[in-house]
């Protein structure tokens, strides 16, 4: 009886919210509540998994809510194409359940059937390994249409304590590198080794992301980060006869100098810069190691200033959509939070930058471990804001949209731009 | 409620010969109709539609129809048949074996081209669009829509 009434009463918020905001589609608002309440695969879909035909949880930059490497799917494709970028969630955090029922996968809430899913499919590649001898799985991971190099999974900023407060990269790092011997920072001729097996795969990538942790090191601040991305990059080029190769880099906020020198130096298409979070006070407090290296307005303005590079619509900032609410330094109510973060972001769209939002999720091995993310209506507000400023400013997404992401509920909104 | 299509219906479909149109509607309720020879019948009597341009209006709309419940036509000709249908889009493989099988078969047909999705569409109403069958119809139906000199004496 408890179950039923709760079970009503989950749905009927989903519903409530979709009432409040109709012109946002039911299947982004599903998306965007398994991200912020994450998922269970009960048994009867675990045993239907087929490891042969569905990729499985591999190496990653960021830890999940179950702090475990279990070998269960790495997430779920929506019917119309959108991806749900989720990981496993214990029962006790009320996450949907991803169920096997009549021969296919559904996602679940208590009883109700929400929308039926598909597992990502597993890439031929995860099945080789590179010369070296590392499974090429851990050196270049797959989502449906994009390949992720995470360059180094080691964060600068966590070396004096300095870690942003949602992050849990390092520790996660460590535990990747105990369990499963994934490389904490990669070889270009892995790399590119990996790269040219995915390829080989017809109709099943569409681009490339690189991100790492931030690299101190170098003559100047981040020299050495930037080295090792152009080194990369240099290596994935040769496997493409074009000169440029639709990618995306996510780093440290990089100076002028260091920003051309990427776009001369490689095949790079579009570079973002997370600011995390759009009010420097915030960001100072969660932010800590961003906010002492490079500060929020230099962060902005090297964000700013890649536009004059990178050109209009290649260059973006992301955001851990929620952490502006997190207690007890942020914003006391979500209108707050939502007028703050949207004048920002309209202030950066109107000098050429997109930003982008994930769903924040408190992770075990973050220090913002214990904190409650924000509400399904918040996150949906948020997309839709995010959406009508790049609408207004005609602004694309495209290096960043749902397929070439996948993450981002605002930016899987512009295929209807 | 989805429908079962008749043979005769798919093998029209599947004819490379037949005209296929598809229509969509955009944001402002615009129709968008556009020949698409891409359009055909998979081995389990799904309708499917290759789209080749993400940004095409016709992606777009079908994106719009598949979040917000908004129907399509498809209409297809040869000869003297001809059929309407009208139905939704109900899933966009932009991924996974159906789509990489799609992108593979289209390069194979049309050369160096790309593939976004693979739309499958659920036909909810058939008409039957041909001359004799509309105008039997409409003789039967409304006797008094005719004018006289055809039937004077």
């Amino acid at each position: 009886m408890s179950l039923a009434v709760a079970t009503r009463s989950r749905s009927s918020q989903l519903d409530e919210v979709l009432a409040r905001h109709p012109e946002v589609p039911r299947l982004i608002a599903v998306k965007i509540d398994a991200q912020r309440r994450g998922v269970h695969y009960t048994d009867r879909a675990v045993a239907a998994v087929d490891p042969e035909r569905h990729q499985l949880r591999g190496s990653y930059l960021f830890g999940s809510r179950d702090a475990q490497l279990t070998p269960l799917p790495e997430s779920l494709l929506l019917r119309d194409g959108t991806t749900i970028l989720t990981d496993p969630t214990p029962l006790e955090q009320d996450p949907y359940l991803v169920d096997f029922l009549d021969g296919r996968f559904w996602l679940t809430d208590g009883e109700e059937r929400i929308e039926s899913v598909e597992l990502w499919p597993k890439p031929a590649y995860y099945d080789r390994t590179t010369s070296s001898g590392i499974p090429m799985k851990y050196v270049v991971t797959a989502r449906p249409q994009r390949l992720n190099i995470f360059q180094s999974s080691a964060c600068h900023f966590w070396g004096n304590g300095n870690g942003c407060k949602f992050c849990d990269i390092n520790s996660h790092s460590k535990q990747q590198k105990a369990e499963l011997g994934i490389p904490t920072r990669l070889r270009p001729e892995d790399v590119a080794e990996t790269i040219a097996a995915a390829l080989e795969e017809p109709g099943r990538f569409t681009g490339i992301c690189l991100t790492a942790g931030t690299d101190f090191r170098g003559a100047e601040l981040f020299d050495s980060e930037v080295d090792h991305y152009v080194e990369l990059l240099q290596a994935v080029g040769t496997k493409f006869r074009t000169p440029r190769f639709p990618s995306q880099l996510i780093g440290t906020a990089f100076n002028e100098r260091q920003l051309e020198r990427l776009h001369r130096e490689t095949g790079l298409t579009s570079y973002t810069s997370d600011l995390e979070v759009l009010s420097e006070r915030i960001f100072q407090w969660v932010c800590p190691g961003k906010a002492e290296k490079v500060g929020y307005q230099e962060w902005k303005r090297r964000v700013v200033a890649a536009v004059g590079i990178f050109g209009r619509g290649n260059v973006g900032t992301g955001l851990v959509g929620g952490v502006e609410l997190a207690k007890p330094n942020g914003f006391a109510s979500e209108d707050e939070a939502l007028a703050v973060t949207l004048e920002e972001a309209e202030d950066l769209a109107s000098k050429g930058v997109t930003t982008v939002y994930i769903v924040w999720v408190p992770r075990p091995g973050s220090e913002f471990r214990e904190q409650r993310n924000a509400s399904l209506d918040y996150y949906v507000r948020l997309a839709k804001g995010l959406h009508a400023i790049r609408a207004k400013y005609r602004l694309s997404v495209d290096f960043d949209d749902y397929r070439r992401c996948g993450n981002h509920p605002d930016s899987d909104l512009a295929r209807l731009l | 409620m989805a429908i079962e299509l008749p043979a005769e219906l798919v093998a029209l479909l599947r004819d490379e010969q037949s005209l296929k149109l598809l229509a969509t509607v955009d944001a402002e309720g615009t129709p968008h109709v556009v020949s698409k020879q891409s359009l055909g019948v998979d081995d389990h009597g799904k309708i499917y539609y290759l789209e080749l341009l993400e940004s095409s209006r016709t992606n777009r709309n079908l994106v719009r129809a598949v979040w917000f419940g908004g129907r399509i036509s498809v209409f297809v000709r040869a000869g003297k048949a001809s059929w309407q249908i009208k139905g939704r889009p109900v899933q966009a493989h932009v991924a996974g074996p159906v789509f990489q099988r799609a992108y593979v078969g289209i390069r194979e047909r049309l050369g160096d081209v790309d593939l976004a999705a693979v739309w499958v569409i659920e036909p909810e109403e058939l008409l039957d669009e041909s001359w004799p069958t509309r105008r039997r119809e409409e003789e039967a139906a409304h006797p008094h829509f005719i004018h006289l000199d055809r039937i004077r004496a």
